[in-house]
């Protein structure tokens, strides 16, 4: 009998050889159990103990082991230990508390954090194996609860999990359950739920945002303390309150030389639109962004004075420097909590508790916002898109926090159109002068190209332009109007070869600058819906000319596809002997769709490839 | 004595005349300049470094090192903004083996309405962090900065230690003038190597100058009445000065295909080669690679471990009892150390917990296992000895030293062959050692201690092998299936890929690289054999075969397996191009010609060699009936393809590319 005798496992072996085959497929690791037990003692105090026994079964599963505790000042770590067994169930190693390596959290960004992590150094010699972690912690951080989340990410399956809070105090606690029905998770009161046999979940393209269909637990005490500064919270606006009142106020008075400075610069400004740009500008040119995670559980933002001092700030220091500055010349703008990134993320509207991982500025413009994010040097007043855009944040008023959707950019705002007199010669190549136009989520590749040299724009260029190849960039322009916020590239090319050979013909695409090279990939059985984040539209047109001893042997016939989601155009015409031109129009939508929409959406995509790249034929005559 | 002087005088005259590096003095024409004269791209220049490298006497510490190092740095624009921040790693293991920072200062300087404005560097500005035991870093970063800025610091670090570290004499960015100082005792001698592939050698001048030291001791005397007198001594010793200067240098800049650009980065290395006493007595640390190599081998934590062998002993018996040659034995006990010991995060030549701990837990170091690997082969009485070698990131060792290697595998010499093996991954096999430890060459040491050197670059080809059988049907659209063979390197990086991948993922993979692929049945084989290349066959069906145009069909005989695009892509070239290992591609195409079709044209067969027979492509085409086929082949002999050659390489590769491209023609009869 392959049985072991650490008390604390008593209830189950934990061979990995007898797993149940469903949870092993598309599973790189199982939960065997986790089991979560949290007790609020005192507004000031919770104590969170886990046990997390997890089944490795390859070496992408190593990631999911999660033997691993984050710490600050906060916390305190009573028991933290973990014992791996082989697959037989067979004890290989144990770490006690002293074996887990202390480090510093580096996020790579940060120059300096007060963030620390516990873990272990473990190098599997076989899978499957399994890890046995036992924590327990006490904090004194009230605002944040552990949130339950059984099944954290794609890959991985959970053969049991469980949750329980008990709450000693009499402080109110809230709760918000998410997609449980789906996953048949069993609640056996609000403060204590279940899941069994949870199959892993297969990450397949444009999938939602794994957290929007996982299933989870949120909670939150209505009446809170993080490192000593206590709080309310039966609603978004009381935790506003608490954040204007206690992390914000009183951080934002300026040296004396400072307000005279902005005062002056904006005094001829007429509009607070106005004054706010040359605000933002002034912070621009002054600051930059060096990320230092410290102050009340990194939430706090750093004195306006002092990031007018250093020259720099994290994002909370930069936005709250930026306000101070606004405040003085008399423009209102918020304090703004939001989850930033590519993907897009709201807080939680219906739930109020500490969410969020990044600071902006919200400025009221008619009925909606102009967002301003501090962090960059060289974002355009109010351009926020594929960061910050189309999603919900909480915005810090002095009289209480309040839930607002930041600026969306539609399908038509985001466009692209290239213009482009392309001159073929008689051996196959070509010169061709381009003209790119840039708007809304496209305009963003000037970040990009702003920064880079000479010589890696050129290479930049034969990458995007990558199947015309020996590609020479002759001479390039930019004009980043950031008034408008358009983006222009002025680009002169060269090819001494661009047509295929067959036989005497010659092979062209008429597409030469704008092509879709992939398509989406095919499910037999796709399980999850799918959305496009932000639609697109873009518009090519080309001036062909001829040399004189080629002609057109056969073109090809117009194409138009219209569909939810969305248009495509593709046409070559001939209109006189040596001149050709070419058009193409494609539109992406936004939207969420159906798992049963996908085969068509890929269709769609698979004949925008196919014409993309569609050929006509030309004849030499030497 | 005279000499130095006139030499120190001239010096300060040359100083005198330039522009003036004194801390804190920084003028408005530095200021002023918005780009760089030379390098008008450059986001920040370094106007001028220096260190002052010396060995400061106590009496309680003896000789300690002590390096003053001063940056002053001229920032463009915000993205030379990065160059403000400077993050300096310490170790500190106990107070006779640490390294501490002191006296750091300094200032960013900008011009405001005409005026230079300084801002200073203060504590809350530098942020100190214990990244583990032993290291832990200070970081700084200037406060005030503005674009054109200046920014200065200066500090210095006290090293309980006696190696010197690398002196860099070349960054991202270009520099502007560098000066250095070493300034050793003669007791402590080091040899000091150049980078020789740099493009730019630095100018040394060497000096030796007198230097006096007083050592204060009290002795207690008197035999009754006890009383201590104070003694005053003092020593004379001659001190080795090597000064380093350059001027103008370029910012180095990566290029792909790039075996590793630290290579090529301009830099001088010193090496800690002997100790000479006051009283001429000589201890020798390292002056030549036999040297070197027996220190190591010498070493409790290298040559100990391979004299171990009874905590395997049983394993091994058991595990070779029934076999009788050499290559057998050779293979069961390496593919038994694979499987029984993994790698854990650590590479090294030195064994980390010794062998027997690393057998014991199942995981180990580099060295760890490949020295178990070297102790149970010769256990077996198989001829096998460590090679030591420095991989590709630790790049190639400029002189004689213990820290030039940082890997060891093992070789086996057999009568005809040299088999390279190492044990740390689990695709490896006889002579594939992993891409990272394949650099120029290794140091192989025999039982008795000798050594030499072997090369470490693989001689035999790696091939890929692709037979293609295509049916075209009415609608233009490609049946067919497709058999993929590949050895040695092909079929290492095929394994890597692909060998925990479920079948569906293998055609998931291949449908979405080739939009219109759809692949219908797919089998592999021997991925998971010890000795065997890899094979690979599908059936397809793609949509995208043949285009029909006009009245004629345009048919693309490599189908989705093609090459169309030229990787390289620059237009010149400043370092080599490293190919690794001899490679290999030869493709079969079989077409039949659908009912009804005639051949309208053929592409032209033909072949083109690269620098005689270092690269060759051919392409050879013909009708026979109602078939066409095509057998094309590209050879990578020569796996270094220096910038010289650049220009006529990516034209080969471009003529290849463009042959790909071309169609069949095919015409309704």
């Amino acid at each position: 009998m392959l049985f072991f005798s650490v008390n604390v496992f008593s209830q189950d072996s934990y061979q990995a050889i007898v797993l149940n085959p469903d949870l092993q497929s598309n599973a790189n690791a199982i939960v065997r159990s986790s089991t979560i037990d949290v007790s609020i003692e005192a507004r000031d105090k919770i104590v969170i103990t886990e046990q997390r026994v997890v089944t490795v079964l390859n070496e992408r599963g190593q990631r999911h082991v999660g033997a691993v505790v984050y710490y600050d000042q906060s916390k305190s770590i009573k028991t933290l230990e973990a014992v791996v067994f082989n697959a037989f169930g067979k004890e290989i190693k144990k770490f006690k508390k002293k074996d887990f390596i202390d480090v510093s959290v580096a996020d790579g960004v940060s120059i300096f954090t007060d963030n620390r992590a516990r873990y272990i150094d473990y190098t599997p010699v076989s899978y499957p194996y399994t890890v046995v972690f036992n924590l327990e912690v006490i904090s004194s951080n009230t605002a944040f609860i552990p949130q339950w989340f059984p099944i954290d990410d794609y890959y991985l399956s959970v053969e049991k999990a469980s949750y329980k809070i008990q709450n000693q105090t009499d402080i109110p606690l809230d709760f918000k359950a998410s997609n449980l029905e789906a996953f048949k998770i069993e609640k056996m009161s609000d403060y204590n739920y279940q899941a069994n046999n949870l199959s892993a979940i297969k990450r397949e393209a444009y999938s939602p945002s794994f957290y929007s269909v996982a299933p989870s637990v949120k909670f939150a005490l209505k009446q809170f303390s993080m490192l000593g500064v206590e709080g309310d919270n039966n609603s978004w606006s009381d935790f506003g309150k608490w954040m204007s009142d206690k992390l914000i106020d009183g951080t934002q008075e300026l040296p004396e030389i400072v307000k005279v400075e902005i005062k002056a610069l904006t005094q001829n400004a007429k509009t607070d639109l106005e004054k706010a740009k040359i605000v933002y500008q002034f912070m621009q040119n002054k600051t930059r962004y060096i990320s230092v995670q410290v102050g009340i559980g990194g939430w706090k933002p750093m004195l306006a004075s002092d990031v007018d001092r250093l020259g720099y700030g994290d994002c909370k220091g930069l936005s709250n420097y930026t306000k101070a500055l606004l405040d003085e010349v008399g423009v209102t703008s918020f304090y703004t909590i939001v989850y930033g990134g590519q993907d897009v993320r709201s807080i939680d509207a219906s739930f109020s508790s500490l969410q969020g991982n990044h600071a902006i500025l919200s400025i009221p413009d008619n009925n909606g916002y102009i967002t301003l994010e501090c962090t960059s040097q060289s974002t355009p007043f109010g351009y926020n898109a594929n960061f910050t855009d189309d999603r919900d944040v909480l915005i810090v008023t002095p009289s209480g926090g309040e839930i607002v959707h930041t600026k969306v950019y539609s399908t038509n705002e985001n466009s692209q159109v290239i213009n482009s007199n392309i001159i073929l010669d008689s051996l196959g190549g070509f010169k061709a002068k381009l003209n790119i136009t840039s708007k809304g989520t496209q305009y963003d590749k000037y970040r990009r190209i702003e920064v880079q040299t000479e010589k890696e724009n050129k290479l930049y260029y034969k990458d995007n332009f990558s199947d015309i190849n020996n590609l020479q960039v002759n001479n390039m322009l930019f004009n980043n109007d950031k008034d408008n916020i358009v983006f222009k590239e002025d680009l002169d090319l060269q090819v001494d070869k661009y047509v295929t050979k067959a036989g005497d013909r010659w092979l062209m695409q008429p597409n030469f600058f704008n092509k879709f090279k992939t398509a989406p990939p095919r499910y037999k059985n796709r399980k999850l819906p799918f959305e496009i984040d932000r639609g697109f539209v873009d518009e090519d047109q080309y001036q062909i000319t001829l040399p004189e001893n080629v002609k057109v042997e056969a073109l090809q016939d117009d194409v138009v596809i219209k569909n939810k989601f969305g248009e495509y155009h593709y046409s070559i015409k001939q209109t006189d002997d040596k001149n050709l031109v070419f058009k193409r129009k494609i539109i992406i939508n936004k939207g969420q769709f159906s798992k049963e929409d996908y085969s068509a959406f890929r269709k769609f995509r698979l004949a925008i490839v196919k014409h993309d790249k569609s050929k006509i034929v030309l004849t030499t005559t030497n | 004595m005279k000499k130095l002087i006139i030499l120190a005088f001239m010096f300060m005259s040359v100083v005198g005349q330039s522009q003036n590096f004194k801390f804190g003095k920084i003028s408005k024409e530095e200021l002023k300049e918005t780009s760089h004269p030379n390098y008008p791209e450059a986001n920040a220049v370094v106007l001028f470094k220096k260190q002052y490298t010396s060995f400061p006497f106590s009496e309680e510490n003896g000789f300690e090192q002590e390096t003053e190092y001063y940056e002053r740095i001229k920032i463009y624009n915000k993205e030379g903004y990065d160059w403000a921040t400077k993050r300096i790693e310490l170790y500190n293991e106990n107070s006779s083996m640490s390294q501490n920072l002191i006296g750091l200062k300094g200032y960013t300087y900008k011009l405001v309405n005409g005026k230079i404005e300084k801002s200073k560097l203060k504590n809350e500005n530098i942020f100190k962090e214990d990244n583990n035991k032993y290291w832990s870093s200070k970081t700084f970063t200037m406060p005030g900065l503005a674009e054109g800025c200046i920014i200065e610091f200066e500090y210095k670090v006290k090293s309980t230690f006696l190696s010197i570290d690398d002196v860099v004499l070349q960054y991202d960015i270009p520099i502007k003038k560098i000066e250095i100082d070493i300034i050793t005792p003669e007791y402590f001698n080091y040899n000091k190597f150049v980078s020789p592939r740099a493009s730019f050698l630095p100018k040394i001048e060497e000096s030796k100058k007198d230097r006096k030291e007083t050592v204060v001791s009290k002795v207690r005397t008197g035999f009754y009445v006890p009383k201590s007198t104070v003694n005053s001594s003092s020593f004379v010793f001659k001190e080795n000065v090597v000064k380093i200067y350059m001027e103008d240098l370029p910012a180095l800049v990566d290029e792909p295909f790039t075996d590793n650009i630290d290579n090529y980065r301009a830099k001088v290395a010193f090496e800690y080669a002997f100790y000479k006493g006051p009283d001429g007595t000589i201890k020798n640390y390292a002056t030549n690679w036999d040297k070197v190599i027996s220190n190591i081998y010498n070493n409790e934590d290298f040559g100990g471990q391979l004299s171990k062998s009874n905590y395997f002993e049983d394993d091994v018996n058991n595990l070779i009892k029934t076999v009788a040659t050499d290559s057998e034995k050779i293979q069961l006990i390496f593919d038994f150390v694979k499987t029984k010991i993994k790698k854990n995060d650590f590479i090294g030549y030195t064994s980390e917990n010794g062998v027997k701990n690393a057998y014991k837990d199942g995981s180990g170091n580099t060295a760890d296992i490949n020295l178990m690997l070297i102790a149970m082969l010769r256990y077996a009485k198989i001829k096998a000895n460590p090679v030591l070698l420095s991989t590709r990131n630790n790049g190639v060792p400029l002189f004689p030293t213990r820290t030039g290697f940082n890997y060891v595998v093992c070789a086996v010499e057999t009568q005809d062959q040299l088999l390279l093996l190492d044990a740390t991954e689990q695709h490896t096999k006889p002579n594939i050692l992993p891409v990272k430890a394949i650099n120029w060459q290794g140091r192989l040491i025999r039982e008795d201690g000798t050594s030499t050197w072997v090369s470490l670059n693989p001689k035999s080809t790696s091939k890929k092998v692709v037979s293609i059988s295509i049916n075209l049907d009415e609608n233009l659209s490609a049946k067919g299936k497709i058999r993929q063979f590949f050895t040695n390197y092909q079929a290492y990086n095929y394994r890597k890929n692909f060998y925990n991948k479920s079948k569906e993922d293998l055609i998931a993979y291949k449908e979405r690289e080739n939009p219109g692929l759809v692949v219908i049945e797919l089998d592999t084989k021997n991925v998971k054999s010890k000795t065997k290349p890899v094979s690979e066959t599908y059936d397809f069906t793609f949509e995208e075969a043949a285009e029909k145009i006009g009245d004629n069909i345009y048919v693309s005989p490599l189908l989705f397996l093609n090459k169309e695009e030229n990787p390289f892509t620059q237009d010149v070239r400043g370092y080599p191009i490293d190919f690794i290992y001899p490679t290999s591609e030869k493709q079969t195409v079989t077409i039949i010609i659908p009912e009804g079709y005639k051949v309208e044209s053929l592409p032209e067969s033909t072949k083109l060699n690269f620098n005689d027979t270092s690269a060759s492509f051919s392409y050879l085409i013909k009708q026979t009936g109602n078939t066409i086929q095509l057998s094309k082949n590209l050879e990578i002999i020569k796996t270094i393809i220096l910038p010289e050659s650049y220009s006529d390489f990516k034209s080969f590769y471009q003529f290849m590319v463009e042959k790909n491209l071309e169609k069949i023609v095919l015409k309704k009869i």
